[in-house]
Protein backbone atom coordinates (compact mmCIF):
# COMPACT_ATOMS: atom_id res chain seq x y z
CA UNK A 1 0.00 0.00 0.00
CA UNK A 2 2.76 2.25 0.48
CA UNK A 3 4.10 4.10 -2.23
CA UNK A 4 0.91 5.18 -4.14
CA UNK A 5 -0.38 9.49 -3.71
CA UNK A 6 -3.46 8.88 -1.46
CA UNK A 7 -6.64 11.06 -1.24
CA UNK A 8 -7.42 11.43 2.07
CA UNK A 9 -10.18 13.17 4.23
CA UNK A 10 -9.72 13.80 8.04
CA UNK A 11 -12.10 15.58 10.43
CA UNK A 12 -11.00 17.25 13.51
CA UNK A 13 -7.07 17.23 12.19
CA UNK A 14 -6.24 21.03 13.64
CA UNK A 15 -5.02 19.99 17.16
CA UNK A 16 -3.91 17.23 19.22
CA UNK A 17 -3.87 13.29 17.48
CA UNK A 18 -5.14 14.48 14.35
CA UNK A 19 -2.88 17.47 13.39
CA UNK A 20 -0.28 14.66 14.41
CA UNK A 21 -1.73 12.52 11.87
CA UNK A 22 -2.07 15.78 9.64
CA UNK A 23 1.51 16.23 9.96
CA UNK A 24 2.75 13.01 9.04
CA UNK A 25 0.84 12.83 6.05
CA UNK A 26 0.48 15.32 4.54
CA UNK A 27 4.13 15.33 2.68
CA UNK A 28 3.20 11.77 1.00
CA UNK A 29 -0.42 12.49 -0.10
CA UNK A 30 -3.25 14.73 -0.69
CA UNK A 31 -5.06 15.80 2.39
CA UNK A 32 -8.39 17.09 2.87
CA UNK A 33 -9.02 18.45 6.74
CA UNK A 34 -12.96 19.43 8.03
CA UNK A 35 -12.81 21.42 11.10
CA UNK A 36 -14.49 23.52 13.08
CA UNK A 37 -12.78 26.44 13.21
CA UNK A 38 -12.44 29.65 10.81
CA UNK A 39 -10.33 28.89 7.85
CA UNK A 40 -7.48 31.86 8.82
CA UNK A 41 -7.15 29.65 11.98
CA UNK A 42 -7.11 26.59 10.30
CA UNK A 43 -4.41 27.85 8.06
CA UNK A 44 -2.16 29.01 10.95
CA UNK A 45 -1.05 25.47 12.36
CA UNK A 46 -1.97 23.19 9.14
CA UNK A 47 1.32 22.55 6.75
CA UNK A 48 1.85 24.01 3.59
CA UNK A 49 -0.44 22.59 0.75
CA UNK A 50 -3.39 20.61 3.18
CA UNK A 51 -6.67 21.73 1.68
CA UNK A 52 -9.24 22.98 4.55
CA UNK A 53 -13.39 22.83 4.54
CA UNK A 54 -14.82 24.61 7.78
CA UNK A 55 -17.73 22.27 8.45
CA UNK A 56 -18.69 22.42 12.49
CA UNK A 57 -20.08 18.91 13.21
CA UNK A 58 -22.38 19.83 16.03
CA UNK A 59 -24.65 20.58 13.32
CA UNK A 60 -24.54 17.28 11.29
CA UNK A 61 -25.95 17.42 8.03
CA UNK A 62 -24.69 20.92 7.04
CA UNK A 63 -21.54 19.67 7.64
CA UNK A 64 -22.12 16.34 6.20
CA UNK A 65 -23.14 18.60 2.45
CA UNK A 66 -20.17 20.87 2.92
CA UNK A 67 -17.71 17.96 2.94
CA UNK A 68 -19.25 16.53 0.18
CA UNK A 69 -18.81 19.70 -2.00
CA UNK A 70 -15.39 20.03 -0.77
CA UNK A 71 -14.36 16.71 -2.08
CA UNK A 72 -15.83 17.54 -5.09
CA UNK A 73 -14.48 20.97 -5.34
CA UNK A 74 -10.61 19.23 -4.93
CA UNK A 75 -12.24 17.18 -8.03
CA UNK A 76 -11.39 14.12 -5.90
CA UNK A 77 -13.82 11.26 -7.48
CA UNK A 78 -12.20 8.85 -5.52
CA UNK A 79 -11.25 8.83 -1.80
CA UNK A 80 -8.15 6.42 -0.02
CA UNK A 81 -9.26 7.08 3.44
CA UNK A 82 -11.94 8.73 5.71
CA UNK A 83 -10.45 9.48 9.24
CA UNK A 84 -12.99 10.53 11.03
CA UNK A 85 -10.97 11.64 14.34
CA UNK A 86 -12.83 14.89 15.42
CA UNK A 87 -13.97 14.56 18.91
CA UNK A 88 -15.60 16.58 21.85
CA UNK A 89 -16.65 15.44 25.44
CA UNK A 90 -17.35 17.41 28.81
CA UNK A 91 -16.57 16.20 32.04
CA UNK A 92 -19.60 16.55 34.76
CA UNK A 93 -19.92 16.18 38.04
CA UNK A 94 -22.37 12.56 39.38
CA UNK A 95 -22.56 11.80 35.74
CA UNK A 96 -25.29 14.29 34.81
CA UNK A 97 -24.66 16.48 31.90
CA UNK A 98 -26.95 18.83 30.05
CA UNK A 99 -29.22 18.14 27.78
CA UNK A 100 -27.09 20.33 25.37
CA UNK A 101 -23.70 18.76 26.16
CA UNK A 102 -25.19 14.89 25.47
CA UNK A 103 -26.50 16.69 21.79
CA UNK A 104 -22.90 18.20 21.09
CA UNK A 105 -21.55 14.95 21.75
CA UNK A 106 -23.65 13.06 20.03
CA UNK A 107 -23.82 14.90 17.23
CA UNK A 108 -19.91 15.72 16.38
CA UNK A 109 -18.45 12.10 17.57
CA UNK A 110 -20.90 9.78 16.52
CA UNK A 111 -24.08 10.97 14.27
CA UNK A 112 -22.23 13.22 12.21
CA UNK A 113 -20.15 10.33 11.65
CA UNK A 114 -23.14 7.90 10.93
CA UNK A 115 -23.68 10.42 8.24
CA UNK A 116 -20.60 11.01 6.65
CA UNK A 117 -20.21 7.14 6.30
CA UNK A 118 -23.23 7.17 4.37
CA UNK A 119 -22.44 10.18 2.36
CA UNK A 120 -18.76 9.23 1.36
CA UNK A 121 -19.43 5.61 0.72
CA UNK A 122 -19.67 6.23 -3.26
CA UNK A 123 -15.99 7.48 -2.84
CA UNK A 124 -14.53 5.05 -0.40
CA UNK A 125 -16.04 2.42 -2.69
CA UNK A 126 -14.38 3.79 -5.92
CA UNK A 127 -10.85 3.73 -4.40
CA UNK A 128 -11.90 0.19 -2.77
CA UNK A 129 -10.55 2.81 0.38
CA UNK A 130 -10.76 2.58 4.03
CA UNK A 131 -13.24 4.25 6.48
CA UNK A 132 -11.30 5.36 9.79
CA UNK A 133 -13.46 5.81 13.03
CA UNK A 134 -11.47 7.06 15.80
CA UNK A 135 -13.36 5.72 19.30
CA UNK A 136 -11.51 5.64 22.90
CA UNK A 137 -10.90 3.17 25.44
CA UNK A 138 -13.81 4.92 27.61
CA UNK A 139 -16.19 3.07 25.20
CA UNK A 140 -16.43 0.90 27.74
CA UNK A 141 -18.04 3.26 30.26
CA UNK A 142 -17.00 6.30 31.81
CA UNK A 143 -19.13 8.10 35.18
CA UNK A 144 -16.63 11.32 34.70
CA UNK A 145 -17.96 11.42 31.03
CA UNK A 146 -21.18 9.14 30.18
CA UNK A 147 -21.96 11.30 26.65
CA UNK A 148 -18.71 10.49 25.38
CA UNK A 149 -18.20 7.00 26.50
CA UNK A 150 -21.56 6.15 24.46
CA UNK A 151 -20.44 7.82 21.42
CA UNK A 152 -17.33 6.04 21.49
CA UNK A 153 -19.17 2.50 22.23
CA UNK A 154 -21.63 3.24 19.12
CA UNK A 155 -18.86 4.14 16.90
CA UNK A 156 -17.54 0.61 18.00
CA UNK A 157 -21.06 -0.75 16.85
CA UNK A 158 -21.49 1.07 14.00
CA UNK A 159 -18.07 -0.22 12.64
CA UNK A 160 -18.76 -4.19 13.70
CA UNK A 161 -21.51 -4.04 11.52
CA UNK A 162 -20.33 -1.84 8.80
CA UNK A 163 -17.12 -3.92 8.31
CA UNK A 164 -19.33 -6.98 7.72
CA UNK A 165 -21.87 -5.14 5.29
CA UNK A 166 -18.99 -3.52 3.15
CA UNK A 167 -16.31 -6.34 3.83
CA UNK A 168 -16.07 -6.53 -0.41
CA UNK A 169 -15.78 -2.67 -1.10
CA UNK A 170 -14.68 -0.79 1.73
CA UNK A 171 -12.61 -1.62 4.29
CA UNK A 172 -14.23 0.12 7.65
CA UNK A 173 -12.40 -0.40 10.77
CA UNK A 174 -12.45 1.46 14.69
CA UNK A 175 -9.12 2.62 16.36
CA UNK A 176 -9.38 3.16 20.09
CA UNK A 177 -6.38 5.11 21.78
CA UNK A 178 -5.79 5.09 25.21
CA UNK A 179 -5.13 8.21 27.22
CA UNK A 180 -3.04 11.10 25.06
CA UNK A 181 -1.35 13.86 25.85
CA UNK A 182 -3.75 16.36 23.66
CA UNK A 183 -6.02 19.65 24.34
CA UNK A 184 -9.13 17.43 24.93
CA UNK A 185 -8.89 17.41 28.38
CA UNK A 186 -8.68 21.06 29.17
CA UNK A 187 -11.40 21.23 26.45
CA UNK A 188 -13.93 19.01 28.12
CA UNK A 189 -13.36 20.76 31.56
CA UNK A 190 -11.24 18.57 33.25
CA UNK A 191 -7.79 18.41 34.68
CA UNK A 192 -6.21 14.56 34.94
CA UNK A 193 -3.81 15.79 37.37
CA UNK A 194 -0.77 13.89 38.16
CA UNK A 195 -2.26 10.94 35.99
CA UNK A 196 -1.71 13.26 33.06
CA UNK A 197 1.90 12.89 33.77
CA UNK A 198 1.56 8.77 32.32
CA UNK A 199 -0.85 9.66 28.99
CA UNK A 200 0.91 9.23 25.50
CA UNK A 201 2.42 11.88 23.72
CA UNK A 202 0.20 12.74 20.31
CA UNK A 203 3.33 11.66 18.14
CA UNK A 204 3.88 8.08 18.90
CA UNK A 205 -0.21 7.62 18.81
CA UNK A 206 -0.70 9.08 15.71
CA UNK A 207 1.86 6.95 14.26
CA UNK A 208 0.52 3.78 15.82
CA UNK A 209 -2.89 5.00 14.10
CA UNK A 210 -1.57 5.20 11.05
CA UNK A 211 -0.03 1.90 11.21
CA UNK A 212 -3.27 0.32 12.13
CA UNK A 213 -4.93 1.81 9.46
CA UNK A 214 -2.15 0.69 6.41
CA UNK A 215 -3.09 -2.67 8.43
CA UNK A 216 -6.91 -2.51 7.95
CA UNK A 217 -7.26 -4.16 10.82
CA UNK A 218 -10.50 -3.58 13.40
CA UNK A 219 -10.87 -3.07 16.43
CA UNK A 220 -7.37 -1.34 17.48
CA UNK A 221 -6.33 -0.28 20.55
CA UNK A 222 -3.50 1.82 20.63
CA UNK A 223 -2.43 2.66 23.82
CA UNK A 224 0.02 1.75 26.92
CA UNK A 225 0.33 -2.24 25.63
CA UNK A 226 1.51 -1.03 21.78
CA UNK A 227 3.68 1.62 22.66
CA UNK A 228 5.77 -0.57 25.02
CA UNK A 229 6.13 -2.90 22.43
CA UNK A 230 7.22 -0.44 20.01
CA UNK A 231 4.22 -0.15 18.22
CA UNK A 232 4.89 3.83 17.47
CA UNK A 233 8.68 2.70 15.97
CA UNK A 234 7.56 0.15 13.99
CA UNK A 235 4.12 0.75 12.98
CA UNK A 236 3.81 0.63 8.83
CA UNK A 237 3.04 3.39 7.12
CA UNK A 238 0.61 4.73 5.03
CA UNK B 1 -49.41 5.30 44.38
CA UNK B 2 -45.57 4.83 42.90
CA UNK B 3 -45.36 6.81 39.68
CA UNK B 4 -43.73 5.10 36.37
CA UNK B 5 -42.54 6.37 33.42
CA UNK B 6 -42.54 4.42 30.20
CA UNK B 7 -41.06 5.52 26.55
CA UNK B 8 -42.97 3.87 23.34
CA UNK B 9 -45.42 2.61 25.47
CA UNK B 10 -47.87 2.59 22.96
CA UNK B 11 -46.93 -0.83 21.64
CA UNK B 12 -44.94 -3.74 21.87
CA UNK B 13 -42.07 -4.74 24.64
CA UNK B 14 -43.06 -0.67 26.39
CA UNK B 15 -47.31 -1.79 26.11
CA UNK B 16 -46.01 -4.55 27.77
CA UNK B 17 -44.02 -3.33 30.33
CA UNK B 18 -46.42 -0.48 30.84
CA UNK B 19 -49.50 -2.70 31.66
CA UNK B 20 -47.53 -4.87 33.92
CA UNK B 21 -46.32 -1.94 35.45
CA UNK B 22 -50.00 -0.73 35.83
CA UNK B 23 -51.11 -4.12 37.05
CA UNK B 24 -48.79 -3.90 39.81
CA UNK B 25 -50.62 -0.45 40.94
CA UNK B 26 -48.54 1.87 39.80
CA UNK B 27 -49.40 5.50 38.34
CA UNK B 28 -48.14 4.87 34.32
CA UNK B 29 -47.92 7.76 32.17
CA UNK B 30 -46.72 6.65 28.40
CA UNK B 31 -44.96 8.50 26.23
CA UNK B 32 -45.37 7.93 22.56
CA UNK B 33 -46.06 9.30 19.08
CA UNK B 34 -49.13 7.31 18.73
CA UNK B 35 -52.10 7.13 20.95
CA UNK B 36 -52.12 3.59 23.22
CA UNK B 37 -56.54 3.42 22.47
CA UNK B 38 -58.52 4.46 25.12
CA UNK B 39 -58.75 0.78 26.79
CA UNK B 40 -54.98 1.16 27.89
CA UNK B 41 -54.22 1.26 31.65
CA UNK B 42 -52.27 4.01 31.64
CA UNK B 43 -52.35 7.62 31.05
CA UNK B 44 -50.63 9.09 27.65
CA UNK B 45 -48.65 11.98 26.58
CA UNK B 46 -48.18 11.96 22.81
CA UNK B 47 -44.12 13.00 21.69
CA UNK B 48 -42.16 12.64 18.99
CA UNK B 49 -38.66 11.73 19.90
CA UNK B 50 -37.06 12.70 17.27
CA UNK B 51 -37.89 16.35 17.54
CA UNK B 52 -35.71 18.21 20.49
CA UNK B 53 -37.90 20.54 21.05
CA UNK B 54 -40.70 18.01 21.91
CA UNK B 55 -38.39 16.19 24.21
CA UNK B 56 -37.30 19.84 25.99
CA UNK B 57 -41.10 20.01 26.63
CA UNK B 58 -42.15 16.72 27.70
CA UNK B 59 -38.81 16.97 30.16
CA UNK B 60 -40.18 19.83 31.42
CA UNK B 61 -44.11 18.15 31.98
CA UNK B 62 -42.21 14.75 33.38
CA UNK B 63 -40.51 16.94 35.89
CA UNK B 64 -43.87 18.35 36.98
CA UNK B 65 -45.69 15.10 36.72
CA UNK B 66 -42.55 13.63 38.66
CA UNK B 67 -40.46 12.23 40.68
CA UNK B 68 -40.75 8.66 39.00
CA UNK B 69 -40.46 5.13 41.13
CA UNK B 70 -39.66 3.57 38.07
CA UNK B 71 -38.68 5.18 34.26
CA UNK B 72 -38.20 2.53 31.61
CA UNK B 73 -36.65 4.31 28.55
CA UNK B 74 -37.63 1.69 25.82
CA UNK B 75 -39.03 3.98 22.65
CA UNK B 76 -37.03 3.02 19.80
CA UNK B 77 -36.93 2.91 15.96
CA UNK B 78 -34.72 1.24 13.52
CA UNK B 79 -33.70 1.00 9.79
CA UNK B 80 -32.65 -1.90 8.33
CA UNK B 81 -31.13 -2.85 4.54
CA UNK B 82 -27.61 -1.88 3.35
CA UNK B 83 -26.45 1.16 5.31
CA UNK B 84 -25.93 2.93 1.86
CA UNK B 85 -29.57 2.35 0.71
CA UNK B 86 -31.03 3.83 3.39
CA UNK B 87 -30.60 8.27 3.34
CA UNK B 88 -28.58 9.69 5.84
CA UNK B 89 -31.37 11.51 7.77
CA UNK B 90 -32.91 8.38 8.44
CA UNK B 91 -29.80 6.99 10.04
CA UNK B 92 -29.74 10.34 12.28
CA UNK B 93 -33.68 9.84 12.94
CA UNK B 94 -32.56 6.06 14.33
CA UNK B 95 -29.74 8.00 16.34
CA UNK B 96 -32.13 10.73 17.86
CA UNK B 97 -34.71 8.69 18.84
CA UNK B 98 -32.43 5.18 20.55
CA UNK B 99 -29.60 7.43 21.84
CA UNK B 100 -29.82 11.11 22.19
CA UNK B 101 -33.79 11.14 23.69
CA UNK B 102 -33.44 8.70 26.55
CA UNK B 103 -30.26 10.03 27.39
CA UNK B 104 -31.64 13.70 27.63
CA UNK B 105 -34.48 12.44 29.67
CA UNK B 106 -32.74 10.98 31.95
CA UNK B 107 -30.39 13.22 32.73
CA UNK B 108 -32.59 15.94 32.79
CA UNK B 109 -35.18 13.91 35.03
CA UNK B 110 -32.09 13.14 37.53
CA UNK B 111 -30.95 17.17 37.16
CA UNK B 112 -33.98 18.16 38.51
CA UNK B 113 -34.60 15.78 41.51
CA UNK B 114 -37.44 13.53 39.51
CA UNK B 115 -35.82 10.20 40.00
CA UNK B 116 -37.15 8.81 43.48
CA UNK B 117 -34.31 8.17 45.66
CA UNK B 118 -34.56 4.03 46.16
CA UNK B 119 -35.91 3.70 42.29
CA UNK B 120 -34.35 2.83 39.06
CA UNK B 121 -33.85 3.48 35.39
CA UNK B 122 -33.80 0.80 32.61
CA UNK B 123 -32.35 1.50 29.68
CA UNK B 124 -33.75 -0.86 26.91
CA UNK B 125 -30.79 -1.99 24.49
CA UNK B 126 -30.89 -4.71 22.56
CA UNK B 127 -29.09 -8.04 22.19
CA UNK B 128 -27.13 -6.48 18.98
CA UNK B 129 -24.98 -4.95 21.42
CA UNK B 130 -23.48 -8.40 21.90
CA UNK B 131 -23.95 -10.19 18.53
CA UNK B 132 -23.25 -6.62 16.02
CA UNK B 133 -26.04 -6.07 14.01
CA UNK B 134 -25.08 -5.75 9.94
CA UNK B 135 -28.41 -4.87 8.13
CA UNK B 136 -28.68 -2.63 10.58
CA UNK B 137 -25.78 -0.43 11.69
CA UNK B 138 -27.10 2.94 13.02
CA UNK B 139 -29.48 0.91 15.35
CA UNK B 140 -26.82 -0.98 16.36
CA UNK B 141 -24.39 2.47 17.13
CA UNK B 142 -27.22 3.88 18.94
CA UNK B 143 -28.12 1.15 20.69
CA UNK B 144 -24.50 0.34 22.11
CA UNK B 145 -24.25 3.65 23.02
CA UNK B 146 -27.31 3.86 24.93
CA UNK B 147 -25.73 0.60 26.80
CA UNK B 148 -22.56 2.14 27.54
CA UNK B 149 -24.51 5.25 29.15
CA UNK B 150 -26.69 3.42 31.10
CA UNK B 151 -23.05 1.22 32.35
CA UNK B 152 -21.14 4.61 32.86
CA UNK B 153 -23.70 6.53 34.76
CA UNK B 154 -24.88 3.30 37.08
CA UNK B 155 -21.85 4.06 39.41
CA UNK B 156 -22.54 8.24 39.96
CA UNK B 157 -26.38 7.80 40.04
CA UNK B 158 -26.50 5.00 42.72
CA UNK B 159 -24.10 7.04 44.94
CA UNK B 160 -25.66 10.50 44.33
CA UNK B 161 -29.17 9.48 43.56
CA UNK B 162 -29.66 6.39 45.20
CA UNK B 163 -31.19 5.35 41.90
CA UNK B 164 -30.37 1.96 40.27
CA UNK B 165 -29.38 2.18 36.87
CA UNK B 166 -30.10 -1.10 34.58
CA UNK B 167 -29.76 -1.82 30.84
CA UNK B 168 -31.98 -4.73 29.11
CA UNK B 169 -30.42 -6.79 26.05
CA UNK B 170 -33.70 -8.24 24.57
CA UNK B 171 -33.38 -10.60 21.67
CA UNK B 172 -36.13 -10.77 18.50
CA UNK B 173 -39.57 -10.09 20.09
CA UNK B 174 -42.53 -10.95 18.54
CA UNK B 175 -43.97 -7.62 17.76
CA UNK B 176 -45.05 -5.29 14.70
CA UNK B 177 -41.85 -2.94 15.05
CA UNK B 178 -39.93 -6.81 14.40
CA UNK B 179 -41.98 -7.80 11.89
CA UNK B 180 -41.77 -5.18 9.83
CA UNK B 181 -38.03 -5.03 9.86
CA UNK B 182 -37.08 -9.15 9.57
CA UNK B 183 -35.21 -10.60 7.02
CA UNK B 184 -37.71 -12.21 4.58
CA UNK B 185 -38.53 -15.71 6.15
CA UNK B 186 -38.21 -15.06 9.56
CA UNK B 187 -40.11 -17.50 11.64
CA UNK B 188 -41.95 -15.29 14.35
CA UNK B 189 -42.58 -18.10 16.71
CA UNK B 190 -39.01 -18.32 17.41
CA UNK B 191 -39.10 -14.60 18.68
CA UNK B 192 -40.23 -14.43 22.66
CA UNK B 193 -43.87 -12.90 23.40
CA UNK B 194 -43.12 -9.37 24.91
CA UNK B 195 -45.22 -10.23 28.01
CA UNK B 196 -42.72 -12.46 28.63
CA UNK B 197 -39.50 -10.12 28.40
CA UNK B 198 -41.68 -7.15 30.28
CA UNK B 199 -42.01 -9.87 33.36
CA UNK B 200 -38.08 -10.87 33.35
CA UNK B 201 -36.72 -7.33 32.56
CA UNK B 202 -38.48 -5.86 35.39
CA UNK B 203 -38.15 -8.64 37.85
CA UNK B 204 -34.05 -8.32 36.97
CA UNK B 205 -34.37 -4.64 37.66
CA UNK B 206 -35.82 -4.97 40.96
CA UNK B 207 -33.24 -6.61 41.92
CA UNK B 208 -31.23 -4.39 40.94
CA UNK B 209 -29.23 -5.98 38.18
CA UNK B 210 -27.02 -3.89 36.10
CA UNK B 211 -27.08 -6.19 32.69
CA UNK B 212 -30.40 -8.04 31.94
CA UNK B 213 -30.27 -10.26 28.90
CA UNK B 214 -33.89 -11.75 29.10
CA UNK B 215 -34.39 -15.14 28.06
CA UNK B 216 -31.90 -18.25 28.09
CA UNK B 217 -31.61 -18.34 24.31
CA UNK B 218 -30.52 -14.78 24.19
CA UNK B 219 -28.41 -14.87 27.33
CA UNK B 220 -26.76 -17.58 25.23
CA UNK B 221 -26.42 -15.69 22.14
CA UNK B 222 -24.43 -12.67 24.26
CA UNK B 223 -21.91 -14.98 25.87
CA UNK B 224 -21.33 -16.66 22.24
CA UNK B 225 -20.96 -12.82 20.87
CA UNK B 226 -18.53 -12.07 23.69
CA UNK B 227 -16.59 -14.86 23.36
CA UNK B 228 -16.16 -14.73 19.47
CA UNK B 229 -16.85 -11.49 18.24
CA UNK B 230 -16.56 -11.46 14.51
CA UNK B 231 -17.30 -15.14 14.34
CA UNK B 232 -21.24 -13.79 15.82
CA UNK B 233 -21.27 -11.01 13.37
CA UNK B 234 -20.73 -12.98 10.97
CA UNK B 235 -23.47 -15.55 11.94
CA UNK B 236 -25.65 -12.73 12.07
CA UNK B 237 -24.46 -11.37 8.67
CA UNK B 238 -25.87 -14.77 7.15
CA UNK B 239 -29.07 -14.72 9.03
CA UNK B 240 -29.76 -11.18 8.63
CA UNK B 241 -28.14 -9.12 5.86
CA UNK B 242 -27.87 -11.98 3.96
CA UNK B 243 -32.00 -12.32 3.63
CA UNK B 244 -32.77 -8.72 3.58
CA UNK B 245 -34.77 -8.41 0.68
CA UNK B 246 -35.78 -4.68 1.12
CA UNK B 247 -34.46 -1.68 2.89
CA UNK B 248 -36.95 -0.48 5.55
CA UNK B 249 -37.36 2.83 7.61
N1 LIG C 1 -6.71 12.61 24.06
C1 LIG C 1 -7.12 11.46 24.52
O1 LIG C 1 -6.78 11.07 25.65
C2 LIG C 1 -8.00 10.58 23.69
C3 LIG C 1 -8.23 9.27 24.11
C4 LIG C 1 -9.05 8.45 23.36
C5 LIG C 1 -9.63 8.93 22.20
N2 LIG C 1 -9.42 10.21 21.80
C6 LIG C 1 -10.08 10.66 20.59
O2 LIG C 1 -9.15 11.07 19.63
C7 LIG C 1 -9.73 12.05 18.78
C8 LIG C 1 -8.83 13.25 18.74
O3 LIG C 1 -8.79 13.81 20.05
P1 LIG C 1 -7.59 14.70 20.58
O4 LIG C 1 -7.11 14.12 21.84
O5 LIG C 1 -6.64 14.94 19.48
O6 LIG C 1 -8.39 16.03 20.98
P2 LIG C 1 -8.27 17.51 20.44
O7 LIG C 1 -6.85 17.93 20.47
O8 LIG C 1 -9.25 18.29 21.18
O9 LIG C 1 -8.72 17.37 18.91
C9 LIG C 1 -10.06 17.18 18.56
C10 LIG C 1 -10.27 17.71 17.16
O10 LIG C 1 -11.66 17.72 16.86
C11 LIG C 1 -12.03 19.01 16.45
N3 LIG C 1 -13.42 19.31 16.76
C12 LIG C 1 -13.98 19.47 17.98
N4 LIG C 1 -15.27 19.79 17.87
C13 LIG C 1 -15.54 19.86 16.55
C14 LIG C 1 -16.69 20.18 15.79
N5 LIG C 1 -17.84 20.54 16.37
N6 LIG C 1 -16.61 20.15 14.44
C15 LIG C 1 -15.45 19.82 13.85
N7 LIG C 1 -14.33 19.52 14.50
C16 LIG C 1 -14.38 19.54 15.84
C17 LIG C 1 -11.08 19.92 17.20
O11 LIG C 1 -11.04 21.22 16.64
P3 LIG C 1 -10.14 22.38 17.37
O12 LIG C 1 -8.72 22.15 16.92
O13 LIG C 1 -10.70 23.65 16.83
O14 LIG C 1 -10.32 22.23 18.85
C18 LIG C 1 -9.80 19.16 17.03
O15 LIG C 1 -9.24 19.34 15.76
C19 LIG C 1 -11.10 12.35 19.37
O16 LIG C 1 -12.08 11.62 18.67
C20 LIG C 1 -10.98 11.84 20.77
O17 LIG C 1 -12.24 11.51 21.28
C21 LIG C 1 -8.60 11.04 22.52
Amino acid sequence: MAGGRRAILITGGTSGIGLALVRRLAPRHDLLVAGRRAPDDAAAVLPQGVRYVHAPLTTPEEAVRTVAEAVLKAGWVRLDNAILNAGVGFAVPGGIETAGQIRATLDVNLTASVMLARTLHPWLARAGGTLTLVGSVARRGQGLFPAYAASKAGLHGLARALRSEWRDTVAVQVIHPGPTRTGMHAKAGHDPGRLGAVFLPAGPVAAMIEGAIAARRSPVTVSHGRFVAGGALWSRRL
Amino acid sequence: MTRALVTGASAGLGRAIAERLAAEGHDVTGVDRDHPGAEAPFAHIACDLADRDSVDALAARLIEDGPFDQTVLNAGISATGPFEAIPAKAHARVMAVNAEAPMVLCAALARAGALSRGGRVVFVSSLSHFTGYPGAASYAAAKDALAVYARSIRKPFARTLGVTVSAAFPGPLRTDHAARHAPAGADAEKRMAPDVAARLILAEAARGRAVIVPGARARWMALAGRIAPAAVTGAMRRIVYDKLDRAVW
